[in-house]
């Protein structure tokens, strides 16, 4: 059952990083924080590059298709999020263009920025609720020893490429780049060593 | 089930502790092995803190503390420490008025008392694995935001060379991002050969990343087994994980 600690374990590694956007906007608002917008950005090419196009295809192909293969259970949960999985280019391009009109400094910028990220963090908690308190515990109940060593090794041959706990390699680059926004990010959200420098 | 790891590093037997008439530890066994994480959670005030100062010699007790093949009759700090057992306490306890380094270099003391010079290597590798510190060498300790205060605490643990590394709450008053680093750094650490004994309140990321599981009530071991064996059992799941998790009340706040 490694898969299942992986994907829990990625999707704190998520959560994490919507935790800390949530709460630099928070703090922006309140005039106790000035925005450092390459942070911003590396942040949302995270989201991009991590949730959208690494863990969802794991969840779609190793946890997904094979549950569907053993029972018709959660169905319609499970089309509903193959459907939002399916939507994570318009998610992130509504991200990227509202961050855009904030950095380019439009008049409503900061509200528009804000607003896109609070549906963004808004979506993942239903969504990760939904895996979580729906179809993980129908894997659990469904999934036979086959299924189980499927999962696992797709889940660790495709490790969570931002600094999940569970990667054994040590040189992968977005770990790197993990390790790099926490650093980057204000304290006492992260380290404080910002701003952001681009590579 | 037991802890049936090949070589133990730490093995405790019915360890107890009290303060004055009050019993906070009970008849507490647990094993390390040799490369293992091990956690123990359990809610505040269970006693977790009292068994990691009983097995340094912090605090007086009664059962048998073995490390690293041989026992230890009344533990004691100095010489714990220079067998290569170290502790970073849930408060840290770094020297606020001296810079990172100096604070760094303090770790190897008792190594370097022992007639070891090879703490300048040992600080490059602490370096290495914590970037923000060589950044912030000359800065006072006293000046370093809450988590790199924590990446001092455990790099200057390290640079005693501990076979077996001891930790306190690593993540207590940390934001998740930087909870995130710790435990990925911990992982790391555990890459290099380092036994690590990991007491926390946040299960969830403590039990990911740990091999074995300890769950510490009132004094008492209550249940253990291999993580993700725990990580799935219902009582530790309703007591300690609760439904939706942890980062789940992070997207929410």
């Amino acid at each position: 059952m490694e898969a299942m600690r992986i994907i829990m374990d990625e999707h704190q590694s998520l959560a994490a990083i919507i935790h800390a956007i949530r709460l630099m906007i928070h703090e922006i608002g309140a005039g106790k924080l000035q925005p450092d917008f390459k942070l911003f950005a590396a942040m949302v090419r995270y989201l991009d590059a991590y949730p959208e196009k690494r863990h969802h295809p794991k969840e779609d192909a190793f946890l997904f298709a094979p549950l569907k293969a053993r029972t018709n259970e959660g169905d319609e949960a499970l089309a509903r999020l193959e459907a939002e999985h399916a939507q994570a280019e318009g998610r992130i391009a509504t991200l990227q263009a509202a961050l855009a009109r904030y950095t380019d400094g439009a008049p409503d910028g900061f509200a528009g920025f804000s607003a896109a990220f609070d549906a963004y963090a808004d979506f993942y908690r239903n969504h990760m609720l939904l895996e979580e308190r729906e179809i993980l515990p129908l894997v659990k109940k469904h999934f036979t020893a086959e299924d189980w060593a499927a999962a696992d090794a797709g889940f660790a041959a495709t490790p969570d490429p931002m600094g999940g706990t569970r990667t054994t390699g040590s040189d992968d680059d977005f770990r790197r780049i993990f390790s790099k926004l926490v650093a980057a990010a204000p304290a006492p959200i992260g380290l404080g060593a910002g701003p952001y420098q681009d590579d | 089930m037991t802890n049936q790891a090949k070589n133990p590093v730490l093995q405790i037997d019915r360890l107890c502790v009290s303060y004055g008439k009050v019993e906070a530890l009970t008849n507490a066994s647990l094993t390390v092995g040799e490369g293992q994480i091990v956690t123990v959670i359990g809610p505040n005030g269970a006693g977790k803190t009292t068994m990691l100062s009983a097995i340094m010699g912090v605090l007086g007790s009664k059962g048998t503390v073995h490390f690293d093949g041989s026992i230890e009759a009344v533990p004691e700090v100095e010489r714990l420490v220079a067998r290569g057992m170290n502790l970073v306490p849930e408060k840290r306890e770094l020297f606020g008025e001296m810079s990172v380094e100096d604070n760094l270099v303090l770790g190897a003391f008792q190594r370097y008392r022992m007639g070891h010079r090879d703490h300048p290597k040992t600080l490059d590798e602490i370096y290495d694995l914590f970037p923000r510190l060589k950044e912030r060498r000359t800065q006072l300790a006293g000046t370093l935001s809450g988590g790199e205060r924590q990446m001092l605490a455990v790099g200057r643990a390290l640079m005693a060379k501990p076979k077996l590394l001891m930790l306190d709450e690593p993540s207590l008053g940390l934001a998740p991002l930087i909870v995130r680093e710790i435990f990925r750094i911990v992982t790391e650490l555990r890459r290099r050969g380092v036994s690590i004994l990991l007491v926390e309140q946040n299960a969830r990321a403590a039990l990911q990343v740990a091999d074995y599981a300890y769950v510490l009530e009132t004094g008492q071991i209550a249940m253990h087994g291999p993580a993700t064996q725990l990580a799935d059992d219902p009582r530790v799941v309703e007591a300690y994980l609760g439904l939706g998790g942890k980062h789940q009340a992070m997207l929410s706040t």
